[in-house]
């Protein structure tokens, strides 16, 4: 049973969860991209990039069930690639706004010291304004990855074998109420602690990032 | 023709209210849970204080989805399942158990979202402020009236995200037989293949009913905030 909730069912593996990690790797990652092109333009172009942000805060009023079952039927796209979408897009319409804020607050200083010194306005947004931006807003993120990972289970409503719809299937087929409730448990547990790895694994990743900051800055 | 759209209208009503008693009576339940879980959390009684934050993590750690799964086949399960009174509209009588179990899987889903709300609203008030509330000399009920009033200012924003959020969860109801929204756009979906036509018409009307929900919190917000709370304009000082 934990086997099954591990890697998933029988002829359908990887699933269970490592697959609602990979999901949730792939959907995070790739809106984060999105959401830093999505700032760049909305801070560069306030104005211009209005329809954006409308589109944006309507997506944000979806749910996230309702754009899983409208991705489905997308003829080009398969079953995981649109659960994989609709989690970029549903992830990418918050992720962006939040950095959006954040990279708006950059300190105008800090781009004229950069200047100065210099470098250029691409390379600033990459190796000054991005990490900046990544470090301030970080908590905010944070609280949306941990959202993010469990809402990888709207992908039940697609048969997509992952970690709920495993332990939908094998709670469904037990014979016993014990049974049952210790496929829940083991999930629910599976659940908790992923999402505890989750924050305190990027906790201790920014301290050290914290660290070699200002390592960095004591050095210059 | 026209029987089967007035059928059809009659049943997207019957969707909504169903989506809505859900919402309203597990929102309801959830910041009651949410409001113990908080005052837990603030208790000066260890044990309850570990209680308190156990039960938020466990509520924020889990996902709804999960939730609603359990509740769901544990009700489905029921050997002897009891005649309820019929109140989830649309949902038959022989399931109503299964919505209320479906109700308190959604409260306890949003619970510890909405418990670290309250709790961060009224730390964020400092300690002062408290204190000041303490000196005022009124009963337990007034220095809680006057504290929820004055929290009301940082809780209400997002706690009307979060039961924005909440109404797109009510969506996993439609995975037993509870008559919702979400239930609704996929039964007609799969009836008429006007799939796209369906999903628009649902997308629409959450992004409708989460836009009344966030109307709603901010007039409670204009309503309840103290005039002392409000910004008030910047007073410039002239150079001399």
């Amino acid at each position: 049973m934990v086997l099954n909730l591990l890697f998933g069912l029988p002829g359908e593996r990887p699933g269970g969860l490592v697959l609602t990690v990979l999901y949730f790797v792939a959907s995070g990652l790739g809106a984060l991209m999105l959401g830093f092109a999505y700032a760049a333009v909305g801070v560069i172009l306030p104005w211009g990039s209005l329809p954006l942000q409308a589109a944006s805060a309507l997506l944000r009023g979806i749910p996230l069930l309702l754009l899983v079952f409208l991705l489905a039927h997308v003829p080009w796209l398969t079953t995981g690639g649109a659960g994989l979408a609709a989690l970029l897009i549903y992830s990418f319409s918050h992720v962006g706004e939040s950095l959006r804020s954040f990279l708006a607050s950059y300190p105008r200083y800090l781009s004229e010291q950069a200047r100065l010194m210099g470098i250029g306005p691409a390379r600033e947004f990459l190796r000054l304004r991005m990490p900046w931006t990544l470090w301030r807003a970080w908590g905010a993120l944070l609280t949306h990855w941990v959202s993010l990972l469990k809402d990888t289970g709207a992908l039940v409503v697609l048969g997509i074998g992952e970690l709920t719809t495993s332990a939908k299937v094998l709670s469904e087929t037990s014979a016993s109420y014990e049974h049952w409730l210790t496929v829940l448990v083991l999930a629910a547990a599976l659940y908790l602690g992923t999402t505890l790895a989750l924050i305190y694994g990027l906790k201790f990743a920014m301290g050290k990032a914290g660290k070699v900051m200002h390592r960095e800055q004591a050095h210059a | 023709m026209a029987e089967d759209a007035v059928q059809l209208n009659q049943d997207l009503w019957l969707a909504m209210a169903g989506t809505m008693v859900l919402w309203a009576v597990s929102g309801g339940l959830a910041i009651l849970l949410g409001l113990i879980m908080s005052a837990g959390s603030l208790s000066g009684h260890r044990l309850w204080r570990l209680a308190a934050r156990a039960s938020v993590h466990f509520t924020r750690g889990v996902p709804t989805s999960l939730f609603v799964i359990a509740a769901g086949i544990g009700m489905m399960r029921l050997a002897r399942a009891p005649e309820l009174p019929r109140f989830y509209p649309g949902t038959a009588a022989a399931f109503q158990h299964v919505a209320w179990g479906i109700v308190l899987a959604l409260a306890l889903g949003s619970a510890g979202h909405l418990a670290e709300i309250f709790r961060a609203a009224r730390q964020a008030l400092g300690r002062y402020r408290l204190e000041q509330a303490t000196v005022l000399g009124l009963s337990r009920f007034g220095r809680g009236a006057l504290l929820a009033r004055e929290c009301a200012a940082i809780a209400l924003p997002p706690t009307g995200a979060r039961l924005v959020h909440h109404l797109h969860n009510t969506a996993f109801a439609a995975l037993f037989p509870v008559t919702d929204l979400f239930g609704h756009v996929l039964a007609e979906s799969n009836a008429t293949f006007r799939v796209f036509y369906f999903t628009l018409l649902g997308c629409a009307i959450y992004v409708i009913l989460g836009g009344l929900i966030w109307l709603f919190t901010r007039i409670l917000e204009a309503a309840l905030v103290p005039p002392a709370t409000e910004p008030r304009k910047r007073t410039v000082i002239a150079w001399s």
